[in-house]
């Protein structure tokens, strides 16, 4: 498919990321939270790259570093070879008008009281795009495209009058208009109804299709990946497991982990797929002390001696096919 | 069905949202008695204010500061030149009443609003920007919202003499911002983590942007909110000044009209007199009061319907 052939748009570098405890005044710290650890990815150009993971996972905690919603701890990202890590003032300003991220949760990402039009062009404004009628002009091109039409319907209603799907629709326009590079989605689908999610999904397979957009979209489920996503990436714990093309995550998952999550997929009788992997404990297993090694040890049945004191880094299997596991 | 009325009031006024955010508004205050009995009482309270410039134009008499009718010396009861009878040197007492309630509006609305300013601008800088600015504002909030405010005027006033009305409304609004600004604290909290907010930065906005454009239009109803219930206090602590007699001498408010019958002697003895202040502080306060409820239930999120789909 895409890989490997054109740039990567976005890379990360073992990036990490810890979430220090405040110290209490009385009583035991706590321990601090380690959310992503040592996470190298490459997003290449006009591809829709699958972040994959269980909540927990830190996989939204990879888009939010990346769009600078949070602090990195350690490691570097790049965008289009430039180092982007820590931006601050006006290269953070120029970095975001090429970057953006559509939210989960589209009850709480928009303003309650702004209305459609504001809500759309308030990018434009920020970033000085074009003076207020083309700034309109611009919001009812990107309206139209993400299937509000007609446009001039929507321009002064507000979120609270808008369904689920509308206001998803309203805030990918928002990501949409100022013409980004890179679109993050963090689970954009996941508070909708299946039909509307379906539709969602199409407007971001057009968006790529129209527009160019390199894509990241972020999810818990295998399936949506599969259709929307040239590669996955999963994660797990904040480590990465196994990153892959689509085809060759379902078809052909080496990781237990990712096989674990094949298995949890419904299937349908005669359907064809009916291989189960059985790679996950149904009883965690007790690690003794700190925990060091790979963190679905707890969790997997094929695990050996050295996976409790040992983490597996990725390797490379085949052409675009990496695995953290000792056992493949 | 009051659901259905306002929904067709509402179509094809969308371009103007002002207007459809506040006929959405009126539809649930109407529903609220409370609300309508607070607004008869406040619409009546207002006319009052309004007519006060009319009796002096009458006749000179008629001036409630002044003005002193010729033949009278004494405080008599009503009469068809002094409806509402006479204080002690022959002043009309409904003209005074009147005058009192421009002057309730005044030193309510004014203080109100000064403390809703600086309360607001408080509660958000603290707020939003946190860490030190937050802890220092806000115990400097607890300083002043433990400070008996009416104790504190009466100190100042037995300082510095006789205080202009405009000051005693200044200093009402310096000791009243602290209920306000830790309210707007608190919400604004909760607004700086929704993701309405992260949107705003991802999209690249300034600080000075999101508090203007994003926090400051969800802050201010609560604001709106609060200063109804602000106008109650600064009335009642204003006519307890008065009463007590560090009120403005040059000023006729009903505060002042109550210290007149109770210096006077006149306590017992002249219902006539006593009686419209009073009332009329009780009720103005709780028209106030009432509104403020009616808009509690407006604003309040869980009566609002958010999920409203067309």
């Amino acid at each position: 498919m895409m890989e490997n052939q054109g740039n990567a748009i976005i890379e990360i570098q073992n990036v990490s990321k810890v979430y220090r405890s405040r110290g209490a005044l009385f009583g035991v710290r706590a321990k601090d939270v380690v959310a992503l650890r040592q996470v190298s990815l490459k997003i290449y150009k006009g591809e829709i790259f699958g972040l994959v993971g269980e909540s927990g996972s830190g996989k939204t905690t990879v888009g939010r570093l990346i769009v600078g919603l949070e602090e990195i701890t350690s490691g570097e990202i790049f965008l289009d070879q430039e180092n982007v890590t820590g931006l601050k003032g006006k290269a953070l300003k120029a970095f975001r008008r090429k970057v953006q991220m559509i939210f989960q949760d589209p009850y709480q990402s928009l303003n309650p009281q702004r209305s459609v039009l504001d809500t759309v062009s308030e990018p434009l404004s920020i970033h000085r795009v074009g003076r207020s009628a083309d700034r309109k002009e611009m919001a009812h091109k990107v309206l139209k495209s993400v299937g509000l039409s007609p446009p001039e319907a929507f321009f002064y209603r507000y979120p609270h009058r808008l369904s689920g799907g509308q206001r998803q629709r309203v805030a990918i326009a928002r990501a949409m208009v100022l013409n980004p590079e890179f679109v993050i989605a963090d689970e954009p689908t996941s508070m909708l109804d299946a039909s509307i999610s379906a539709q969602i999904f199409n407007i971001l397979l057009k968006m790529r299709s129209t527009f160019h957009v390199t894509q990241m979209f972020i999810t818990h489920s295998l399936a949506a990946a599969r259709y929307l996503c040239d590669r996955i990436a999963v994660i797990y714990r904040g480590q990465v497991m196994e990153v892959g093309s689509g085809e060759t995550i379902i078809r052909n998952p080496r990781h237990p982990y990712t096989q674990a999550l094949i298995d949890a997929l419904p299937k349908f009788k005669g359907s064809g797929e009916i291989k189960q992997y059985g790679t996950l404990l149904i009883e965690e297993r007790e690690v003794n002390g700190e925990p060091m090694g790979c963190p679905f040890y707890p969790r997997c049945t094929v695990a050996e001696i050295r996976c409790e004191r040992e983490i597996p880094g990725l390797r490379m299997l085949e052409e675009g096919h990496y695995v953290a596991c000792f056992n493949v | 069905m009051a659901e259905e009325t306002f929904r067709t009031e509402t179509k094809g006024m969308e371009r103007y949202p002002g207007l459809t955010a506040f006929l959405e508004g009126w539809g649930i205050f109407r529903q609220s008695l409370l609300g309508k009995i607070g607004l008869v009482l406040l619409i009546m309270f207002a006319l009052m204010a309004l007519c006060s410039y009319i009796p002096p134009l009458i006749d000179p008499m008629y001036n409630p500061m002044t003005g002193v009718d010729p033949v009278i010396t004494c405080s008599t009861g009503p009469s068809r030149a002094h409806w509402l009878g006479t204080d002690f040197m022959g002043r009309d007492i409904l003209s005074q009443l009147l005058a009192g309630a421009r002057v309730a509006f005044m030193v309510g609305v004014s203080a109100a609003f000064m403390s809703i300013v600086l309360g607001t601008a408080i509660g958000m800088t603290a707020g939003y920007m946190g860490r030190f600015m937050d802890t220092f504002l806000m115990r400097l909030a607890d300083m002043i919202m433990v400070m008996p405010t009416l104790l504190v005027v009466l100190i100042l006033a037995a300082v510095f003499g006789q205080l202009n009305i405009w000051t005693i409304v200044l200093i009402i609004a310096l000791f009243r911002w602290p209920g306000v600004s830790r309210i707007i604290r608190g919400q604004t909290l909760s607004l700086k983590q929704r993701p309405f907010i992260e949107a705003a930065k991802v999209a690249g906005a300034s600080h000075v942007r999101i508090i203007f454009r994003h926090i400051m239009p969800n802050v201010l109803p609560l604001a709106f909110l609060f200063m109804t219930f602000r106008v109650t206090s600064a009335i009642i602590i204003e006519a307890a000044l008065a009463f007590l007699g560090f009120g403005d001498p040059g000023t006729v408010s009903w505060g002042m009209m109550l210290q007149w019958v109770w210096k006077t002697g006149h306590m017992f003895k002249a219902p006539y007199w006593l009686l419209p202040p009073g009332i009329c502080i009780s009720l103005i306060t709780l028209s106030f009061y009432m509104l403020g409820r009616a808009m509690d239930e407006v604003l309040d999120p869980r009566l609002r319907k958010e999920d409203q789909t067309d």
